[in-house]
């Protein structure tokens, strides 16, 4: 109507001048009255969605592929049925079945994340269609992607702690389902349909849980609106509120089928929970729970023709105004320490004996190590054959690991533990807490990888092959665990593999006693190593000397330094066991005479200069933390600097 | 097209694939040996009515065929390296061969070559198995609890149900460990299992009607922990116990459960009392079984003294672990009066053997008792030379039951109701992950070769990656729903009084 007036007047202007003046005004004005165009419809839409995406690509592939690569690690997926069974213990098993499959790409994280943002879009614009929402609306759509984005950044530690095995495509799968449950119910016109669509849609409560839930409230409260003018008491209110009943029945009946669920999870089974040792987290759970209600408003959007004059500025305004708080929000949520993710890469690095890059990951810390961090730098050395060269250039402090935002409590059993004590040749401790872990969160492949290696060292042939055999059912672990197979039974190999050689001499030289760690790793190796000692095996009489050094205990150390000694007659004595040998010669002469030891000369004048530097910045009067710290440059990469100043270390 | 049609068609195809037996190959290379398969079903004398036995063949062919051949008639399976049995054609050729056997030949394409594998028996035994059992399903874990269940299965089929998940509720509180269960009479009307931490207690059903008890009182040193219901009387025989954990640093045996003090008690479950049977200095009692007439009580125990008062207790268990064996014992039981008196050794493993003796277990007839025996301790489960022997209780003489056992650990022996099969919890697959072995127990007193506990999917026990603990034979299917079980976890247990007070 409004196009053809402004044709009709158009014409009539050139028609009737004495009217040119009115016209060219009411032309002005509605030029100057903002209207938003088809193409600008469109623009709007197509860019919101390239804005998600680029915010999906950003926050995902360059900020996190680190997280996303572990994500995929600590995941879990077999093809056997026994997986999908067990997925569908609890309701929603299908969505975390298919979300553990997906979860398998973020092995190329920026393969996983194009797939999870397609998935974002794909549910952006079907809830486009499904709700019949104006294409002006798009950045209210992009709402639930953003969440999913934010849900996929801000876990921090619970990466190590999250039950849901599915986690990281779970709400995606969920929510793509949702807005498809939508969209076929809008498919039907007649009242019959509409019943017939509810009850099958209510039946994929077992696959989707909570996800059928919300699909069943976002259609109640679309059909409220699309069928308010509705003459029939029938359409108007009965069809509308029909899948409500259902979300009230369906999961009080599913209660009773399923041993597993309690009623307080009925009707949010498949909702992440973020709990451990009775810590729970509400902050992360915040962006699913803004993801589920946000749809309730695609309803309600305004569905005019043409957005124009405040309408057309609203839509602007609301879609800057999301996309802004959108990037604010993703921004602050990211989880960013550096600890965090240097971690990880160290993890993953160690994972592959990618010495160097584990050692990288150290020279690039903006602060304190955490004791993980230390931990896997020592193995880097230990295998680098490093140790006793570089062990104390590294930052050897142990910043604790936290959230920040959440009181979690991380403990390195739960972490890295597993990978820890492997290369450290205890095999036993490794599988152990391998199992103890997948108690609570299930197993995955990096627990089911460590469980083969510790199997293969162990000469526990069928049990190897059977961590193998489930491994090879996987897309990307397949690989590996065919490439493991001719280990098996063949000890030969196993001593001259690269990666194996290392952790089966240790493993072969160490004896087996009744132990425990009481939970805390560090602290074990601690004192199993600093109280060892073996002639027969030299890289574990290093690893011996070297516990014995982070002991900074004497009594500990001079046995292990003379048997290092005697078991390298003609190599270099590294030199920080030169500096321990050195400072304690010298805090303790009674014990060992240390005037006859060929100390290189740059020990003696470092020790000499570190005296001096001390006791002058002692005079000054500066406390001993002070002191430490302004004495850390040029002294930081000594034992000495270590044995006085590395202290007060919380292990966890 | 109408639905109608579409479905008639899918119910067709269905049919086709379903009834689909491939042929047997005509020009095979003889191989002149057993067809390596798993679960190892060849040469195995099965029940008159247990499920099918499916198996996968492991000789690395692209596809398999096997030929069951039984009194009566033919079969052929192969579905890729798969034999998997059609539930009614397996119901058929079992009843058809009862008595006898039914024989098998498997033929497998290697390298384009088809291979026939030397053929091999089951023989299907005249008796037949309890409908039920049922077992804890666990990680193998060592300290960590969470995702654990009771489940209890039907033998004549696959059909598998939780009667208790500890999921329903183990995030509250500090969560919960589920113990041992146990019935009375291989009936499910009485029965029990404990809970410890969180929500603790000990869940009895008692003629149907469920109670949670706290067991522990102050003349105890713990809760219930290894229960025996008597065969006719309401009364529980448990074990109590302090118990530790150690782990292994290398020894593939990686855990050793010891108990620093242990005895036995008695709970009367009508009184809600509980009463001391044993409680004997420097011995560490446990493990209660009863004959199956109900007048004698057996257990293990071992005689341990303390001789260091400068560590404690748990640290001289460690230190001195390989030193603790346990013997086997029998105390008789006055089932009216509720007295035991003269306990006596009826099985020196420890002086004798240098053994220990764990987990007895008396046949339905009383004649012979199982035990598992391993070099020493008390949690054989982890113990890769734990293996089941048999008394005879009328002559005394032990014997290992060579086919059941394995290189592996074998323990919690049981029997059927009728004397007839003999189930165990065994390691042998993969020396990590329990799973339940049958064996037939003839009338001649042998046992037979033990089988795996057949699944419908033959790759099952190697996906499943937790374990089948503590497999016990029920008659009859549970009762109570295991939503009854979780509701009333939560509820405050009754606390049990000391019957002497």
């Amino acid at each position: 109507m409004n196009k053809n007036y402004n044709k009709k007047n158009e014409s009539a202007g050139k028609k009737t001048p004495s009217f040119a003046n009115h016209a060219s005004s009411k032309k002005e004005q509605e030029k100057k009255t903002l209207t938003i165009t088809p193409k600008a419809s469109w623009l709007i839409a197509l860019t919101t969605t390239l804005i998600v995406a680029i915010l999906g690509a950003f926050f995902l592939v360059e900020q996190n592929s680190d997280v996303l690569f572990m994500a995929q690690n600590r995941s879990f997926f077999t093809t056997n049925d026994v997986f999908i069974v067990e997925c569908m213990r609890v309701p929603g098993g299908l969505a975390n079945w298919i979300a553990s499959f997906l979860n398998q790409f973020f092995y190329h994280p920026a393969l996983g994340a194009a797939i999870m943002i397609g998935m974002w879009i794909a549910s952006m614009w079907l809830s486009k269609i499904a709700f019949k929402v104006k294409l002006e609306w798009m950045a209210i759509l992009a709402i639930p992607a953003v969440c999913l984005l934010v849900s996929m950044i801000d876990t921090g530690y619970w990466i190590y702690y999250i039950k849901q095995i599915g986690y990281w495509f779970y709400g995606t799968t969920g929510y793509l389902f949702a807005m498809i449950a939508v969209l076929v119910y809008f498919l039907f016109s007649k009242r019959t349909d509409y019943i017939l669509a509810t009850i099958f849609i209510a039946f994929t409560y077992p696959f989707f849980g909570w996800y059928t839930l919300l699909a069943l409230i976002y259609i109640s409260a679309a059909a409220l609106v699309r069928n308010s003018k509705e003459e029939a008491l029938a359409d108007r209110i009965l069809i509308p509120l029909l899948p409500l009943v259902f979300v009230g029945i369906v999961p009080l009946l599913s209660y009773f089928l399923y041993p597993e669920l309690r009623l307080k999870d009925a009707w949010i089974s498949g909702f992440p929970y973020f709990t451990s040792d009775q810590v729970v987290s509400y902050t992360p759970a915040i962006p699913f729970i803004i993801m589920a209600v946000t749809p309730l408003i695609f309803p309600f959007l305004p569905k005019q023709e043409v957005f124009k004059g405040k309408a057309a500025w609203t839509v602007y305004l609301t879609s800057a105004i999301i996309l802004v708080t959108s990037y604010v929000w993703i921004g602050k949520s990211n989880f960013q320490n550096h600890n965090y993710h240097a971690e990880i890469r160290m993890y993953c690095a160690a994972d592959e004996q990618e010495w160097d890059k584990v050692l990288e990951e150290m020279t690039r810390l903006p602060g304190d190590a955490s004791r993980q961090m230390v931990l896997l730098k020592n193995i880097a050395l230990f295998n680098k054959g490093e140790m006793g060269t570089k062990m104390f250039k590294y930052n050897n402090m142990g910043e604790a690991p936290s959230n920040g935002f959440d009181t979690l409590n991380i403990h390195m059993v739960q972490t890295a533990a597993p990978l820890i004590y492997y290369y450290h040749g205890k095999t036993n401790f490794a599988s152990r807490w391998c199992i103890e872990n997948s108690v609570e969160f299930g197993y995955n492949f990096n627990n089911l990888k460590i469980l083969a290696r510790c199997a293969i060292i162990n000469k526990e042939t069928d049990l190897a092959q059977k961590y193998l055999d489930v491994l090879k059912t996987s897309i990307y672990h397949k690989e590996w665990a065919e490439s493991m197979e001719p280990l098996i039974e063949n000890p030969q190999l196993i001593a001259e593999h690269k990666e194996y050689a290392s952790v089966y001499e240790l493993w072969s030289n160490m004896g087996s006693v009744l132990d425990g760690d009481n939970g805390l790793c560090e602290m074990y190796l601690l004192n199993y190593f600093s109280n060892t000692m073996n002639k027969d095996c030299k890289p574990l009489q290093e690893l011996t000397l070297n516990y014995a050094l982070v002991q900074k205990d004497i009594k500990l150390f001079w046995p292990r330094f003379f048997l290092y000694a005697q078991l390298h007659k003609d190599e270099p004595m590294p030199t920080h066991y030169q500096e321990a040998a050195y400072l304690y010669g010298h805090l303790e002469p009674q014990n060992v005479n240390i005037s006859q030891m060929p100390f290189d000369k740059n020990v003696i004048d470092r020790y000499n200069g570190f005296q001096q530097l001390s006791q002058s910045l002692l005079a000054s009067g500066m406390k001993t933390q002070e002191v430490g710290e302004a004495m850390k440059s040029s002294y930081g990469d000594t034992f000495y600097w270590f044995y006085f100043f590395c202290r007060d270390i919380r292990s966890y | 097209m109408k639905i109608k049609n579409i479905l008639s068609i899918l119910a067709t195809a269905t049919f086709i694939v379903a009834c689909n037996h491939p042929s047997v190959p005509t020009n095979a290379e003889k191989e002149a040996r057993l067809p390596r398969i798993f679960p190892d079903y060849t040469e195995v004398t099965i029940p008159a009515n247990i499920c099918p036995l499916n198996f996968v063949v492991q000789e690395g062919a692209t596809e398999v065929v096997a030929k069951f051949s039984y009194p009566g008639g033919e079969m052929t399976y192969g579905d890729g390296q798969k034999v998997e049995i059609d539930d009614v054609d397996w119901e058929e050729m079992r009843k058809m061969a009862v008595g006898q056997s039914i024989d098998v030949e498997v033929f497998a394409k290697i390298n384009n070559t088809w291979k026939a594998f030397n053929p091999f028996k089951i023989h299907v035994a005249e008796d037949s198995i309890d409908e039920y059992i049922s077992y804890r399903v666990i990680q193998p874990s060592y300290v960590a609890y969470e995702k654990l269940s009771i489940n209890q299965r039907n033998l004549t089929n696959f059909e598998e149900r939780e009667i208790y998940n500890n999921m329903a509720i183990s995030t509250e509180t500090t969560g919960q460990c589920i113990n041992c269960h146990s019935y009375k009479n291989y009936k499910t009307d009485n029965m029990l299992f404990h809970m410890r931490q969180g929500y603790g207690g000990t869940m009895i059903v008692n003629n149907g009607e469920l109670k949670k008890i706290d067991l522990k009182i102050d003349e105890t040193i713990s809760a219930g922990v290894y229960p025996a219901w008597h065969p006719t009387k309401n009364v529980i025989a448990f074990s109590t116990n302090k118990t530790g954990q150690s782990f292994h640093t290398k020894d593939l045996n990686k855990i050793e459960v010891q108990d620093t003090e242990s005895d036995l008690i008695l709970y009367d479950v009508d009184k809600n009392e509980v009463s001391i049977i044993t409680e004997l200095e420097d011995e560490l009692e446990v493990f209660p079984t009863w004959s199956p007439d109900g007048k004698k009580l057996y257990f293990c125990s071992a005689k341990f003294e303390y001789k260091n008062d400068s560590v404690a207790k748990e640290t001289e268990m460690i230190l001195r672990y390989k030193e603790v064996k346990y013997d086997l014992y029998s105390v008789d039981f006055d089932p009216e009066a509720h007295q035991f008196s003269n306990v006596k050794m009826i099985y020196n493993a420890s002086d004798s053997l240098g053994q220990s003796v764990t987990l007895p277990r008396v046949s339905p007839d009383g004649r012979y008792l199982l035990f598992a025996q391993a070099e020493f301790g008390c949690f054989h489960v982890w113990h890769n030379d734990a293996d089941i022997y048999m008394m005879d209780l009328e002559t005394q003489n032990v014997q290992k039951l060579d086919n059941v056992n394995s290189a592996r650990s074998e323990s919690y022996p049981t029997w059927s109701s009728n004397g007839r099969w003999i189930m165990v919890a065994s390691r042998r697959d993969d020396g990590n992950y329990t799973r339940p072995y049958i064996a037939y127990f003839d009338k001649e007193g042998k046992a037979h070769k033990a089988f795996e506990l057949p699944q419908k999917d033959p790759n099952f026990y190697t996906f499943f990656l937790r374990s089948f603990n503590r497999p016990e034979f029920m008659i009859e299917p549970v009762s109570v729903s295991s939503k009854e079980f979780t509701k009333k976890a939560k509820e405050d247990a009754i606390k049990a009084k000391y019957a002497n007070q």
